[in-house]
Formats: C-alpha cells, sequence, structure tokens
C-alpha cells in the first residue's frame, strides 16, 4: 500500500513536471502574456519577469512553483486576479455538481436496464437495449447537448440553453428550484453517455456472470428471481465496472470543457476554456496539476475499492 | 484401380501439397461480412473513405465559395440550390460538410499512425524482453495514463498559435493541425502499448514460436514474422476504435475554437455556426451527423474486427 501511495506521489509530480516544462517549452510566461497585450510598459514587464522568477532557469521555476504549491498558494489568476486556489474549488464545485449526479444516475439506470436486457438475453428486449447503448456510446455528448438546447429550449422553449443561474429573477421565486432546472439539460446530456456506456459493460458481464453454476445453484434453491439477479448475479457482474466508474469519477474536471462551453456552465471546464484563451498561466497549471491529482486518486481508490470487494484480489 | 497404369500411382511427389483451405484473411472477411453491426461500420467507413477522396469532384460548390453571401443568401435553410442550406459565412453546408471528409481521416490515421509505432515499440519491447524493461516500459506506460491529454493538448496547441511568433519557430511553415495530429499521437499510444506487451507476453510462449526457436530462426525473423503477425488483429481493432476517438477529439479541440482556421473540418464548423443554432440549425446539425456517423463506423468495425478475427474471445 505504501508503495502503491509513492508512486501515486511520483505520478502527480512528474506529470505536473511534464505539463510545466511542456508549456516553458513553448515560451515562458511573461512572453505568452505579452503575445496578446501590446503596450505594456516595460516596468510592469520587469515586474512580472521578477514574479514568475525569469532570472532562474525553468528546472528551478518549476521547484519554485512546486513549493508554493505545497504550501496551498497556487498563485494569481492574471485575469481575474484572485487566488487561483479557492477559484478552483468555486468553479470545481459547479463541475461536481453536475457530473457526480450523473454518474451516480448513470449507474442506477444501467444497473436497472443491463438487468433486463441480460436476463432476456437475445429477445427483442435485449437487442433494443444493447442498439440504444450502441448508439448512445458512440453519439458525441457534446452533440447530445447541442441538439437538446435546439428541441427542449429552442423549439420548446421549457428549459434555459445556457448557464447555471438565471441572471435577474431566479424561475418561480425560489433558487433552488432555478438551479435545479438549470440542470436538467446538461445532466440529461452527461447521464445518457454513462448510462449507455456502464449497460454496455454491465450487460456483457451480466450474460457471462449468469451462466454460472452458482446463479443455477441459487435458482435451484427456490430463491426468487428478483433475489438471484439483483443479489448473486448483479454483485459479481458490477466488479469489472469498478474500473471505468473509477475513470468517470477520476475525469469528472477532465471531460468538463466540453460539456460546459455547450451550456455556457459556470464551472472548472469553463475556467481552463477561459485560463487558456487569455493564457491565464497559474489557472493552466493548477487546473491541470488538480485534474491529474484526481485520475491517480480515483484509480488508486478503483484499486482499493476491489481488495474491499472482491476477497479473490489483493493488493500486490 | 481400371484405367491408371500401375507404375504412375504409388509416386508421391515432395512437391505435391495438401488442398489449402481458406486463409486466415478470407476466413475473416466472410465472418465480418456475416456480422451486420461490423458490415455496417464497413459500410460507413468506405463511404467516409470514398467521399474524402470523391469530394473535389462531388461538392456542388467550391470549399471557399462564400457567394451567398452577397446575396443575402447566408444562413438560408435547405433549398434545390443548396441542399444542406448554407451557414452563417455564406459557405454552402453539404460542400463544407464533404470537404471535412479528408480532414476528419487525415486526423485519425496520422495520430494512429503515430500512436502505433510507439505504442506496438513500447509494447512489444516490454513483453519480448520482460525483466527490466518490462518494468521500465510499463511504469513510462502508467505515466502517460494518467496524464489529462485532452485539456494538455488544447493547452499546449492554444500556446503553439501565439508563441511561434517571434520564436526561433517562426519561419516554419506551421500548420496547427499538424501540431494537433502529432500531440494526438504522441498521447494516444498507452493503451496499444498495454495491449502489445499482453500479446508479445502470450505469443512468446506459444508453441509455434518455441518451434521457430528450435530450429534456430534469427530474433528478428521471430519478432517481425512469427509475433508481429500473430498480434496484429487485436492491435488493428484498438487501432480502428483510437481512429474514431482522434477524429472526435479533434472535432472537439476545434468546436471549442482551438482548431487550425486554415483547414476545413467538421469541428471547425461547429464552432462556426454554434452561436448562430438558432437560425441555422442545419449548419450545426450537418457536421454533427458526420461526425457521429464516421466515429459510429469505426467503433462499429472495430468490434466487427475484433468478432471475426478473434473468435476465441467470443465463446
Amino acid at each position: 500500500m505504501a508503495r502503491r501511495l509513492v508512486f501515486a506521489l511520483v505520478l502527480v509530480v512528474g506529470v505536473s513536471a511534464l505539463i510545466f516544462f511542456l508549456i516553458n517549452a513553448i515560451g515562458n510566461p511573461v512572453d505568452m502574456l505579452m503575445a496578446d497585450r501590446p503596450g505594456t510598459t516595460d516596468q510592469a514587464i520587469a515586474a512580472l519577469k521578477a514574479y514568475y522568477h525569469l532570472d532562474r532557469g525553468v528546472f528551478w521555476r518549476y521547484l519554485i512553483w512546486l513549493g508554493s504549491v505545497a504550501r496551498g498558494d497556487f498563485g494569481t489568476s492574471i485575469t481575474f486576479n484572485q487566488p487561483v486556489g479557492p477559484m478552483l474549488i468555486e468553479y470545481g464545485l459547479e463541475t461536481l455538481k453536475l457530473q457526480i449526479p450523473a454518474i451516480l444516475l448513470g449507474l442506477l439506470l444501467a444497473i436497472g436496464i443491463a438487468s433486463v436486457a441480460a436476463v432476456r438475453q437475445y429477445s427483442r428486449v435485449d437487442f433494443g437495449v444493447m442498439t440504444g447503448a450502441l448508439l448512445g456510446h458512440s453519439l458525441p455528448g457534446f452533440l447530445v447537448g447541442i441538439l437538446l438546447i435546439l428541441v427542449f429550449a429552442y423549439w420548446l422553449g421549457i428549459f434555459p440553453s445556457y448557464g447555471a443561474y438565471s441572471t435577474l429573477t431566479p424561475l418561480w421565486g425560489s433558487s433552488l428550484a432555478d438551479s435545479l432546472w438549470h440542470m436538467v439539460l446538461p445532466l440529461a446530456m452527461l447521464t445518457l453517455f454513462n448510462t449507455a456506456t456502464l449497460t454496455l459493460l454491465l450487460r456483457a458481464n451480466m450474460v457471462d456472470v449468469l451462466r454460472h453454476d452458482y446463479i443455477m445453484a441459487a435458482r435451484a434453491s427456490g430463491l426468487p428471481e428478483r433475489r438471484v439477479v439483483f443479489r448473486h448475479a448483479l454483485r459479481n457482474a458490477i466488479i469489472p465496472v469498478l474500473t471505468y466508474l473509477g475513470i468517470l469519477f477520476g475525469l469528472m474536471l477532465a471531460t468538463a470543457p466540453v460539456t460546459e462551453s455547450v451550456f455556457t456552465w459556470p464551472g472548472a471546464g469553463f475556467l481552463y476554456i477561459n485560463a487558456i484563451q487569455q493564457l491565464d498561466y497559474p489557472v493552466i497549471m493548477g487546473e491541470t496539476l488538480v485534474v491529474t491529482i484526481m485520475l491517480v486518486f480515483f484509480t488508486l481508490l478503483t484499486d482499493i475499492a476491489y481488495v474491499l470487494i472482491d476477497p479473490r484480489i489483493r493488493l500486490e | 484401380m481400371s484405367g491408371v497404369p500401375a507404375g504412375q500411382i504409388a509416386v508421391p511427389t515432395a512437391r505435391r501439397r495438401l488442398p489449402r483451405g481458406p486463409g486466415n484473411l478470407r476466413q475473416g472477411w466472410d465472418r465480418l461480412r456475416r456480422n451486420r453491426t461490423g458490415f455496417l461500420g464497413l459500410c460507413l467507413v468506405t463511404l467516409v473513405v470514398l467521399i474524402a477522396i470523391l469530394a473535389p469532384m462531388i461538392a456542388p460548390y467550391a470549399p471557399n465559395d462564400q457567394s451567398a453571401m452577397l446575396h443575402f443568401g447566408a444562413q438560408a435553410p435547405p433549398s434545390a440550390a443548396h441542399w444542406f442550406g448554407t451557414d452563417r459565412s455564406g459557405y454552402d453546408v453539404l460542400t463544407r460538410t464533404l470537404y471535412g471528409a479528408p480532414t476528419a481521416l487525415l486526423v485519425g490515421l496520422g495520430a494512429m499512425l503515430i500512436a502505433a509505432v510507439i505504442g506496438v515499440t513500447v509494447g512489444a519491447l516490454a513483453g519480448y524482453l520482460g525483466g527490466f524493461a518490462d518494468e521500465l516500459l510499463m511504469r513510462a506506460t502508467e505515466f502517460f495514463l494518467v496524464i489529462p491529454v485532452f485539456i494538455v493538448i488544447l493547452a499546449v496547441v492554444r500556446l503553439f498559435g501565439v508563441v511561434v511568433i517571434g520564436t526561433p519557430l517562426e519561419g516554419l511553415p506551421f500548420l496547427k493541425l499538424d501540431a494537433i495530429i502529432v500531440l494526438l499521437g504522441l498521447f494516444g499510444w498507452p493503451p496499444l502499448a498495454r495491449l502489445a506487451r499482453a500479446e508479445f507476453l502470450r505469443l512468446k510462449q506459444a508453441e509455434f514460436v518455441e518451434a521457430a526457436r528450435c530450429i534456430g530462426a534469427r530474433r528478428r525473423d521471430i519478432v517481425f514474422r512469427h509475433i508481429l503477425p500473430n498480434a496484429l488483429p487485436s492491435l488493428v481493432v484498438v487501432t480502428a476504435l483510437g481512429i474514431g476517438s482522434a477524429i472526435l477529439a479533434e472535432a472537439m479541440i476545434s468546436f471549442l475554437g482551438f482548431g487550425d482556421p486554415k483547414t476545413i473540418s467538421w469541428g471547425q464548423s461547429l464552432y462556426f455556426n454554434y452561436q448562430v443554432l438558432r437560425v441555422a440549425p442545419w449548419a450545426v446539425l450537418a457536421p454533427g451527423m458526420a461526425i457521429f456517423l464516421t466515429v459510429l463506423g469505426f467503433n462499429l468495425l472495430a468490434d466487427g474486427l475484433s468478432d471475426a478475427f478473434n473468435p476465441r474471445l467470443k465463446q
């Protein structure tokens, strides 16, 4: 376990170093800023150069950055003039508000749909579910989002097409209802993809598990079918899906830019797109680091979950 | 025995061979043809390839023809003159969608070619050599797996656009699309490396490889003539999946506004027309459908190839 943790830490530091050097190989933060902002005074440039320690080499600058990050200081955003750490939390929470319900909802729906399909393998229901799941899995998320906006926001006029809150007065005078109303379309888009992909995986595993002898034994002992499917089969079928769930959770922030551009959602992805457009260097570095940490953290968590759930598996 | 002179019968010549059954490729092709979804995937991919080759011949307008702008014809709904309508810049949507096909294929094939060369080399070395090399290469693969590829590529592509001016790179005939392809390839190889390693580990111990070693085959021949061809089917499947993902990734990068403005791509069309979605939905739906069908085609084809060439996987 300790070895895993150390390797996870090495991964995070290594990836952040790679991104740091990659970005600095193309250009240093001050040059990048000046490329888009002509007319800056020499004094301001000198101050910026001092701020980013441009008198030192890239390697030193990376260590300085890493040191301040270790102390919880991600620097100050250039466009917002605010500390990056609290900003990442604020915008990140807006993203999680969509992503976590979408994953949980997707999992619940997939469990129901996949069980029904697997029990009736090769039936019409199964064929319909498989076709739908395959289509839903291949439909790029942002296209689904665009279609949802076109139909439900523009043509039918039911849901708002952008944002997480109404700008002036909240719907029905309640900010909670307003916020939930804004969540419907982006949540639908994310849930559709999660449900489709998880259904594909779960059905395949279920079909496999249902063939085992212990299922026949459970049925033979006279257990109700529902108990056989949800207690005995599902528990074993869901284990291989954990890896994918871990990836979904780990990628919550990484996939956000596309979702949040479609719906103009004020989350971490929106912040990131804005940061690269404005070349807001501290935000770019901060967010890539946080995304990497999340990926590594959830991979680690998946490994631990396997050990806890399946006694046949041990950590090396 | 009648009619055959006795002297001509029992002389088996060394060159006589057993009648050969259909080869692996032929068998696989037959299985693929009978697989409904796999065949649909093949048809879709073939269609995209044909469109990519024939675009200049079948497109009704020139790709950069904005003349619809002159007579207030931008954002016009589908009509006899413009089957898919025109977009906000006065381009014919059908023409732009057809011309997007070569770009998409270039991105998909280019990126996966790079990814395949790196991935198979790394995986093959790790699987064949084993020991310390294996440990080292697989740790490196794990390292590349946790890089948040998409957002890193976004940042790098954007920075390239800015910083090339005023640096030694300035003089290069620089195309952002090339950078996107190279980056997608450079970061897209880990899944292929993992698969190649698993296949090489498995095949290294196979009996026919053992036999080849016993008759004194050179290492180069063992790797390239005995192991690699047998690992190829699984690798092709993952590569086909990767082509779809690479095309989708380029579409998303362009949709977010970091694509190459000099090329015609579906993502680029989405980006330019998304703001007029309410007025001219056709200008968004056409390239959107093109992306969907292409990605779907490669996904289904990969699925079909997997069933056709690895029948052992499907019990």
